[in-house]
């Protein structure tokens, strides 16, 4: 049976919500729902958004033909759609913001979304077209389309398809107040940065079991994983990398202790891995706070003023994932030079390229490409999107967040990032292999993983195609079995 | 149309694009195939030890007697020559993420069998044969599109084509790699024995003839090039209705201006301009403006700009489309028994850069494409247009969200923009120790030109119903007579002069008749051939 989450605005955390990007089931909080009928009573006037787009007002217009009309104008987004966990994550994060109780909507806006959720209905909304200021007005409104009843194109067997739903809506009779609060905020921004926090926390202990069996490869040195001389220095991540790696190397006897420096890959692992934890680590604060905020404009506070802010602009998540970018690009970079050294012979000792007898085999030679291509990619990507801004709306929204586009940047990332351990991990269990036939034991971290490979993937004896090892390895790591396992990528 | 000729040396972007979209068949030409067997007769002497070197030794030739990058060191043994291309195509079979596109692969085929026909590559004519068999029947092998440094060509992408070209004895399912045929996906061994070409056991160094060059970083650039001289032309289109609906000043555009500053397609883009605006009663019409803001008065200028980078591009990549890309070369002429010469025409270099210089020339088209529709849908910068250009008697927000759905788009350009041709990683043992990354370069010269395509879409959605604004105004407005035809074009996409209430469907739809080619057709029928890139 599946998992249900409670949304209640202020618990939401990154992993529940890639729980429901996979398909779990989504419920609101019987408190939540308390706060969100007083929040919405307290708006009385439905109409307090009557300063915004009196075009939409002129002449005879009904309330409902200007909700209406808010609506579609708002469906602008243009490129290829997001996927169905993409989408799935915003629709709950967005109910998740409406449950803060601060944006004078009825519980009835979150059951609309949540009846879809739970129905597996999910919009098509185009990936382009939001800067992310003020919110993803675009792709929400594309999701509110179809929540509201006025068409628009859902997901039914990997096709957008357009489909009568008249039967399965939570009838929404919006106010204005309510179609726009349902749109504004960066929340797919957040429901994007949330999955991005919960793979990198994969991946950065996905690249610990990397390095620990890349160290038995090379027969690192572990005086660089010397804690107190990281103590020394202080920064947290790295102390801890440098515990978890050792603990994985308990046991080994091809690593040890002061016989040389070894080259900066290796040597300066917990530098690099650990900024990449504290990074992340404030990353997932800020994206915790944001999934849990009232990212939304006009706020009704708690004695019922209504009160006009910017709460709605994506800023705060879109430094936090350019930051994230970078030192997750970091880690890719890393962990490429260590698959150079461990393929390259000389510096090694091992076989070039990890496979006896080359030159008629040519081994994981190209595994080692792969990984580059992709590293430079992820630099392509690390460009930080928060540092453009355009301005929009007559003057008006004239500074954007562009958050969306580098939390989708930090999205790509995080797929070649796992390539790339997936790349580390198949040589280094190669690599293992080989150092094993000198009748040399491996850490038992090291080991463990090495098997974890080789459940999926057979010793490369001679050449063989290649590309069916890395996706079998980089199912692997996106699954999280090098990461303690379970819960969905 | 007639079949294209593959002969190494007069492959165009037309060509290119009528093998890779419509499907036109190709075959190996006749003096091409002459020269291939000349070639290859020599690579088949030096493969069976019939040549020697100046110690009277067998004679080593890199990737048909040695192993390959930093194992050229080893020499292989006269009887696993086959085996060495066959182990080739499998262990270079490296490739991760998702698919390339069915178009970009065949042109990515076409590509390679042309570099083949210049004949310096040692290798059978059948491998042509084979790939103009497969672009014939519509066998489209599925290509991985990450994990190509674009040196010593795009060996991974190539290998995953090789996989479904070749065959060693054991012929195994699971060794063939994949390929779409008839709608279907099947192994490649299934995919070829259904369209009835017989897979080819690799020859001497036919495993490098197969992957070395950068074909998919070219296959992506081509397309690419020949995209965005159509796009410069619809961007000029755009301009010229931002110019109808916010009353241009013509003289920027006057002849005399550009001749002073003579920058070949600041030349071209004004006098395009010029003839798609002649007889505008609305240019021209507010006598108190004396000049425009750059969006509209530098558009000679920056578009000229981009058409030179275009040209620039599209230059470097006609010299890739007819060149050997192989290492080692066959050179029959040369003195001496050793023909065989080992240089660096795989290096993807020339196509990154052009590639890298195509993305930023597509980002300034529509970044300056986006701040003219900033100024249509801005009352106090649009000539009093109607704020959004909202207007028609349904409830509507105009291009409101539209504008910052292209500034978004544009944003993005900027962060694509990074040149990938700047980076580069060592590879292979330090042996393949600067490499082009001309394959992020080309593919992500394709997502800015999708993306900017995009943003010249929401300028006519957003300049036509500008436009229209004006001739509401005034019923005797006239239109220059190339903006007459764009906007009776757009009025048949949109389906009338309705209000653009869900505006990302018509979006969509003039995105679809840009990618049609449909508006710059219509133009051109009314005024003419407009001057290209």
């Amino acid at each position: 049976m599946l998992e249900t989450v409670i949304l209640d605005g202020r618990t939401l955390t990154p992993t529940a919500l890639a729980k429901i990007a996979a398909g779990a089931r989504v419920a609101l909080d019987d408190d939540a729902r308390a706060r969100m009928v007083r929040s919405a009573a307290q708006v009385g006037d439905p109409a307090v958004v009557r300063g915004k787009w009196p075009f939409l007002r002129e002449g005879e217009r009904s309330h409902e033909e200007v909700v209406r009309a808010f609506v579609l104008g708002h469906c602008a987004g243009v490129g290829e759609p997001f996927s169905i966990g993409v989408t799935r994550a915003s629709m709950a994060a967005r109910v998740n913001v409406l449950a803060t109780g601060s944006t004078g909507c009825r519980p009835v806006c979150a059951d609309a979304i949540l009846n879809l959720l739970n129905l597996d209905i999910t919009p098509v909304v185009p990936s382009k077209g939001s800067v992310g200021a003020a919110g993803d007005l675009a792709p929400l409104a594309h999701i509110l389309r179809v929540a509201a009843g006025f068409g628009g194109k859902i997901w039914q067997s990997g096709r957008p398809v357009v489909v009568d739903l008249t039967d399965k809506l939570v009838p929404l009779d919006l106010t204005e107040k309510e179609a726009l609060s349902m749109i504004n905020g960066a929340t797919v921004t957040a429901a994007m940065a949330a999955l991005a926090t919960h793979r990198a926390e994969r991946l950065l202990t996905t690249a610990e079991a990397a390095v620990a069996l890349s160290f038995d490869v090379v027969r690192a040195d572990l005086h660089c994983l010397s804690i107190e001389a990281l103590e020394a220095r202080g920064h947290p991540g790295a102390v801890n990398v440098a515990r978890r790696v050792r603990a994985q190397l308990e046991g080994s006897e091809l690593c040890g202790e002061g016989r040389r420096p070894d080259p900066f890959s290796i040597r300066c692992t917990p530098a690099v891995l650990g900024s990449a934890w504290d990074v992340l680590e404030w990353v997932q604060v800020v994206v915790t706070r944001e999934l849990n905020g009232a990212c939304d404009n006009p706020l009704v506070l708690n004695d019922g003023t209504m009160v006009e802010a910017g709460n709605f602009h994506g800023a705060p998540v879109a430094s936090a994932m350019d930051q994230l970018k970078i030192v997750l690009t970091q880690v890719a970079s890393i962990a490429e030079r260590r698959i150079f050294r461990m393929t390259y012979g000389q510096l090694s000792g091992l076989p070039s390229f990890l496979v006896p007898g080359t030159g008629l085999n040519s081994g994981l030679m190209l595994a080692q490409y792969t990984a580059a291509s992709l590293v430079s990619e992820c630099k392509g990507f690390s460009h930080p999107a928060s540092v453009d801004s355009i301005p929009t709306v007559q003057h008006h929204e004239d500074h954007v967040s562009m958050g969306p586009i580098a939390a989708r940047g930090t999205l790509a990332i995080l797929e070649a990032l796992a390539d790339v351990l997936a790349i580390e991990l198949l040589c280094g269990a190669q690599g293992l292999d080989l150092q094993e036939d000198h009748g040399v034991s491996a850490g038992r971290g090291a080991s463990q993983s090495r098997d974890v490979v080789r459940q999926r993937v057979r010793r490369w004896q001679d050449d063989q195609v290649l590309s069916p090892d890395l996706r079998a390895v980089g199912s692997l790591v996106r699954e999280g079995a090098f990461a303690g396992g379970g819960g969905p990528w | 149309m007639q079949p294209i000729s593959l002969d190494g040396a007069s492959l165009s972007l037309a060509s290119v694009v009528a093998v890779a979209r419509d499907g036109v068949l190709v075959q190996l030409d006749a003096d091409a195939r002459a020269r291939m067997e000349s070639s290859c007769a020599w690579v088949q002497r030096a493969a069976s030890g019939g040549l020697r070197d100046a110690e009277g030794r067998s004679l080593a030739v890199y990737g048909v007697n040695t192993g390959y990058g930093s194992l050229a060191r080893v020499r292989i043994g006269d009887a696993d020559i086959s085996r060495l291309s066959w182990n080739l195509l499998r262990s270079h079979a490296a490739g991760v993420g998702p698919i390339v596109d069915p178009v970009t692969t065949r042109a990515m085929m076409l590509l390679r069998a042309n570099a083949l026909a210049k004949g310096a590559s040692g290798c059978r004519p059948a491998l042509v044969d084979s790939l103009a068999a497969m672009l014939n029947r519509g066998v489209v092998p599925e290509v991985p599109s990450q994990g190509s440094c674009g040196s010593s060509g795009d060996l991974a992408p190539l290998c995953h084509l090789g996989l479904v070209v070749f065959r060693d004895d054991a012929d195994l399912a699971h060794e063939s790699g994949s390929a779409w045929i008839d709608g279907e996906r099947h192994s490649g061994r299934d995919a070829m024995k259904l369209a009835g070409i017989e897979r080819l056991i690799p020859g001497p160094k036919e495993g490098l003839a197969m992957s070395n060059g950068a074909q998919l970083s070219t296959a992506f650039a081509a397309l690419a090039c020949w995209d965005a001289a159509q796009l410069v032309l619809d961007a000029e289109i755009a301009a010229a209705l931002s110019f109808e609906a916010l009353c241009g000043v013509r003289r920027a555009l006057h002849p005399a201006v550009h001749a002073l500053r003579p920058y070949r397609g600041a030349i071209a883009c004004a006098s395009n301009l010029r003839r798609l605006l002649d007889g505008s009663t609305l240019v021209d019409s507010l006598p108190d403006k004396v000049q425009d803001a750059y969006s509209l008065r530098c558009t000679p200028q920056v578009l000229g700009a981009v058409r030179d980078g275009v040209r620039f591009a599209s230059d470097q990549v006609l010299v890739e489309l007819n060149s050997a890309t192989d290492n080692p070369l066959i050179l029959l002429d040369a003195e001496g028994d050793n023909k065989a010469y080992s240089a660096g025409l795989f290096h993807g270099e020339p196509v990154g850069m052009a590639a890298d210089h195509l993305k930023l020339a597509l980002c300034e088209l529509a970044a300056l494409s986006e701040r003219r529709i900033y100024r249509l849908t801005t009352g106090t910068l649009s000539a009093r247009l109607p704020p959004h250009l909202v207007r028609g008697d349904r409830p509507n927000m105009g291009m409101m969200v539209p504008q910052t759905s292209a500034a978004a788009l544009v944003s993005e350009n900027r962060s694509l923009a990074w040149p990938a041709s700047a980076d580069s990683i060592p590879t292979c043992e330090d042996q393949e120790d600067h490499v082009a990354m001309s394959t992020t370069a080309a593919r992500r010269a394709t997502d800015v030109l999708g993306n900017s395509r995009l943003v010249v879409a929401i300028e006519l959605l957003s300049a036509v119903h500008g436009v229209w604004a004006r001739q509401d105004e005034d019923p005797n407005a006239v239109l220059g007579a190339g903006s007459a035809a764009a906007v009776a074009v757009l009025e048949d996409v949109l389906g009338g002069r309705r209000p653009s209430v869900i505006p990302a469907e018509d979006i969509e739809r003039i995105d679809l008749a840009l990618r049609e080619g449909r508006i710059v057709r219509a133009v051109q029928q009314a005024i003419g051939p407009l001057e290209g890139v």
